[in-house]
């Protein structure tokens, strides 16, 4: 049991980091790096401001807004002064790593003697004995389902529709009239202030900052959101066939951002049972390069043999 | 009205492939104009329309429309009163949003793009109506993928799209280029309706003499970035497809081929 | 949906295969502590009698098996020093690998996201007790184990309080005891003294990720001028810096003082091997550091400092005490390690106060 509460936690944290590469990566196209800074930039701006007695709620929204502030400066180099989109990404990561240490003051803040989300008297007289153990997995499931809606529901208002515009064609963009540049610098804006809010939720349930916790990050995220969308995308949900009815209706196939975030507890699920079945964590890395091959071939095939029927 | 005065540009300029692509061109185009612009490969044909929409920069000389200068515009500002559809269908629609996405899109042209909801249900039965005047069942797939849509239904969402909001200047980059004939007919017939209806200016490059021909109150050729002839209401009424013809001939030989 | 189902059962078998290649990985590395642990034992013989004893002892009083997770974050010798000597504690008091314990280890690699999954898979396998060497994982143990009662005993974590795993006194926040690595400042200072009568100037690299280093040298700064020293720091941010930092701070002082930060250590042959060129001498913090170059140095013996932590986690594994009663320990007396080898390299020697008092001189500089 406590393996599989180990795997929805880690894997919801994630999946909000999920969220924000889901953005950049899939709606953007934007290979962004910056996620290796904005990630233990949520964590580092959260431990500060937890210190600072600031009410745990409150930090969620401000780790998002440091990072939407820390996506904003990508957008402008990438936009404004022409730099390459993956140069541009190493760069604000880069420039990150001195900030994190900056705004934490030092490279590890440990803040397991305050108040977080996960643990305050509030919650203590909220939550029935019973249900104690399912606490933190219950606060992330509650906090990863309402960033999805808030996505989903974002995605679908006018200015949604032309951050999936741009990333798509952004020469129709031009023709809506619309500044492509500024489109990408807030889609850039959005997808880091979700990663900084997974950063801030990770501290608050780890209990400290650390500032090596961001190596890797994108590469957990891009997993996430490769499995999630190649595995679980395409599923039709049963007894709804939206092409036999030729697209009058809306279909009904599994949401990105639903897909992302399974995607991302299933990826936890294939690190634990890697670990559990006794391979070294230092072989991680290889494990996840392994499965991300994996799914990227078998979803190649897959679309070959569309291709070939149609 | 449109008016380019004077321009001037040159590509590559100071290297050693510097090449002069217009020298002191002037041209102006009267509301309700229809002009189609035929011309050889290089000749300036769509440098004249990238000019024109602020996607390459100017030498000198000015752009003017209305008799408000417009030269130094940013591109994406000019679109608002532009309309275009490209010679490669992709161009202008969104493969990855659906047909009413697309819609709703074009409809929003012109207005912020906030956090009001993307598609107004209360517009839908007006997107309907306008797919099925194009004629081709789109309005039955609303919620079917752009990029599942053949070539030629893409282009012609693509042209809905581009005249859906009140635009001044209708501009078409050999928009039939990349389609079947029997498909580019069909684009072109709707072009010609689309045309007539919402009486849009506007510019066509196209590489059909026939189209050039048939549809528009203007022809322009350009050679060497110049308009070698241009012609409108009767004597361009009169111009048959051989008359274009010879006149490639000439430059041909001129040219020494 | 049938399809997909497939999908991700393949999916899981093609994982499950490639760790079954490597599922013999764990064993080995236990194997190889033994062997260590065996070979120390060997070394000294006072250790030896413990071990025989403590056998008898584990055959008469329990019939009890223990599992433990250790959870070490990086891989170098001080740490795995950390390990053996722990390891060793333990069967002092008759808890014997092999026999009535059972070893899960991990090693997290420097990567704080590895070290909580680490310990997420502890708790999962239900360990009886978790051992955490170095400070961020010790962190990442108490944030998981925090809600479970599984005790944790850490160790080479430099400042407990700072660390928020101890209160201001020294007792526990939690389940969760051990030792530190904290390093003796003033006996370091005294004995560079008298080594280097007429040294001003002491150059320390240090990694500004690395909270226990950024303690530390606070720490010499404010001892320093008793000695009559001056300390010149140079923060790194990797390892890739190191080079120009070193050969930087090697114009400007006359000798460098190495401590515990686990990304200077990763690379500390390289610094020794500019320091030679230049005839600086380089002190060490611990005993491995010495091994492989480093003149001299008044610091802690990893493996006694684990040996301590063992004894303390054998309590609470028996039920004698437990881990929220027990206040966090240091090693008060530092231990003189000298080279000679080193010495007569820089054309030095070391003077027979020093020598006398030596725990361990060694005579060769050992390269792997």
């Amino acid at each position: 049991m406590s393996i599989i509460i180990g795997i929805l936690e880690e894997g919801l944290i994630y999946a909000i980091l999920a969220l924000g590469v889901y953005i950049t990566y899939k709606i953007l196209d934007f290979p962004d790096l910056s996620v290796d800074g904005t990630f233990p930039l949520g964590a580092a701006v959260t431990a500060m401001l937890i210190l600072k007695d600031v009410p745990p709620v409150l930090t969620l929204l401000l780790a998002f807004l440091a990072g939407a502030l820390a996506g904003c400066i990508t957008g402008f180099i990438h936009v404004k002064l022409r730099v390459r989109d993956l140069l541009s990404g190493i760069i604000m990561m880069t420039a990150l790593y001195s900030v994190n240490l900056r705004i934490a003051g030092k490279a590890n803040l440990p803040i397991f003697s305050k108040e977080t989300i996960f643990d305050n008297p509030l919650l203590q007289q909220l939550f029935p004995e019973a249900l104690k153990p399912y606490r933190v997995t219950l606060i992330l499931l509650l906090i990863t389902v309402i960033c999805k809606i808030l996505l989903d529901q974002y995605l679908n208002t006018r200015s949604g529709y032309l951050l999936r515009a741009v990333g798509d064609n952004d020469g129709l963009v031009t023709s809506l009239a619309k500044d492509k540049g500024l489109v990408k610098l807030v889609g850039l804006a959005i997808a880091n202030g979700f990663v900084a809010l997974a950063g801030c939720v990770y501290c608050q349930q780890k209990g400290f900052f650390e500032i090596s916790t961001g190596t890797g990050a994108i590469v957990i995220g891009l997993a996430n959101v490769i499995i999630g969308t190649k595995l679980f995308k395409n599923l039709r949900l049963p007894g709804r066939d939206a092409a036999a009815e030729g697209g009058a209706k809306r279909q009904r196939g599994m949401k990105a951002t639903t897909a992302v975030i399974l995607g991302s507890l299933v990826y936890r699920g294939c690190v634990a049972l890697a670990i559990s079945l006794g391979m070294a964590a230092s072989d991680l890395k290889l494990v996840t390069s392994v499965l991300f091959l994996i799914i990227l071939v078998m979803s190649n095939r897959k679309g070959k043999k569309v291709v070939s029927h149609a | 009205m449109l008016e380019l005065n004077h321009i001037q540009k040159y590509y590559n300029a100071g290297t050693v492939h510097e090449m002069c692509m217009f020298n002191d061109f002037s041209m102006k185009i009267a509301e309700g104009e229809f002009v189609s612009v035929v011309g050889s490969n290089g000749s300036g044909k769509t440098s004249l329309l990238n000019i024109i929409c602020g996607s390459i920069p100017l030498d000198s000389g000015n752009i003017c429309i209305n008799g408000v200068d417009i030269t130094h515009m940013p591109e994406y500002r000019r679109q608002r009163r532009i309309g275009r559809v490209y010679q490669n269908p992709a161009m202008g629609t969104c493969p990855s949003m659906t047909i009413l996405e697309n819609m709703s899109l074009a409809d929003n042209k012109g207005k912020p793009f906030n956090l009001r909801r993307g598609t107004d249900k209360r517009r839908i039965d007006f997107y309907r109506e306008q797919l099925r005047f194009l004629g081709l069942g789109l309005e039955d797939k609303l919620y079917v993928k752009v990029g599942v849509l053949s070539g030629g239904q893409r282009q012609a969402m693509a042209l809905l799209m581009s005249t859906m909001t009140d635009i001044e200047f209708l501009i078409l980059d050999e928009h039939t280029a990349a389609l079947d004939p029997k498909t580019a007919e069909t684009i072109m017939e709707l072009t010609g309706k689309v045309v007539r209806e919402k009486n849009l200016t506007t510019i066509m490059v196209t590489h059909n003499l026939r189209y050039a021909v048939e549809y528009g109150n203007r022809l322009v050729m350009m050679h060497q970035g110049q308009a070698i002839l241009d012609e409108k209401g009767e004597a361009k009424a009169a111009i048959r497809i051989e008359d274009i013809l010879d006149k490639f001939n000439e430059i041909s030989i001129e040219c020494g081929n | 949906m049938k399809k997909g189902m497939t999908r991700i059962l393949a999916m899981a078998m093609a994982v499950s295969m490639m760790a079954g290649c490597s599922s013999g990985k764990p064993t080995e590395t236990a194997a190889d502590t033994k062997e260590a642990a065996a070979n120390t034992a060997e070394d000294t013989t006072a250790a030896g009698d413990t071990n025989e004893s403590a056998t008898e002892k584990a055959e008469m009083t329990t019939e009890e098996a223990y599992t433990i997770g250790i959870g070490q974050f990086a891989e170098h010798g001080s740490l795995d020093n950390c390990r053996e000597g722990f390891l060793k504690g333990l069967a002092e008091e008759g808890i014997v690998e092999g026999q009535n314990l059972t070893v899960l280890y991990e090693n997290a690699q420097t990567d704080g996201g590895t070290a909580s999954q680490i310990m997420a898979n502890f708790l999962a396998k239900d360990v009886d007790m978790i051992c955490a060497i170095a400070t961020p994982i010790a962190q990442s143990a108490y944030s998981a184990a925090r809600d479970t009662k599984i005790p944790v005993i850490y160790t080479a974590v430099t400042d407990p309080v700072l660390a928020e795993l101890a209160g201001e006194d020294g007792t526990p926040v939690g389940e969760i005891t051990g030792t530190s690595d904290k390093l003796p400042v003033k006996e370091q200072l005294e004995m560079i003294r008298t080594l280097l009568p007429d040294a001003k100037t002491i150059g320390i690299l240090y990694s500004t990720s690395e909270i226990n280093s950024a303690s530390t040298i606070e720490e010499y700064k404010a001892a320093a001028p008793q000695y009559g020293f001056e300390i010149v720091e140079s923060g790194i941010s990797g390892t890739a810096d190191i080079p120009l930092a070193t050969d930087n701070l090697l114009e400007k002082v006359d000798c460098l003082n190495n401590l515990t930060d686990n990304t200077v250590v990763s690379v500390l042959p390289m610094i020794l091997d500019k320091a030679a060129k230049k005839n600086i001498p380089v002190f060490g913090s611990e005993i491995e550091q010495v091994k492989i170059g480093c003149l001299a140095t008044m610091g802690l013996d990893y493996v006694s400092l684990g040996a301590q932590t063992g004894r303390m986690a054998a309590q609470v594994l028996k039920g004698e005490k437990k881990a929220s009663e027990m206040k966090f320990e240091v090693i008060t007396e530092a231990s003189f390690y000298g080279n000679t080898k080193v010495a007569e390299n820089l054309g030095l020697t070391i003077p027979r106060e020093l020598s006398d008092t030596a725990t361990e001189l060694f005579d060769e500089i050992v390269t792997e």
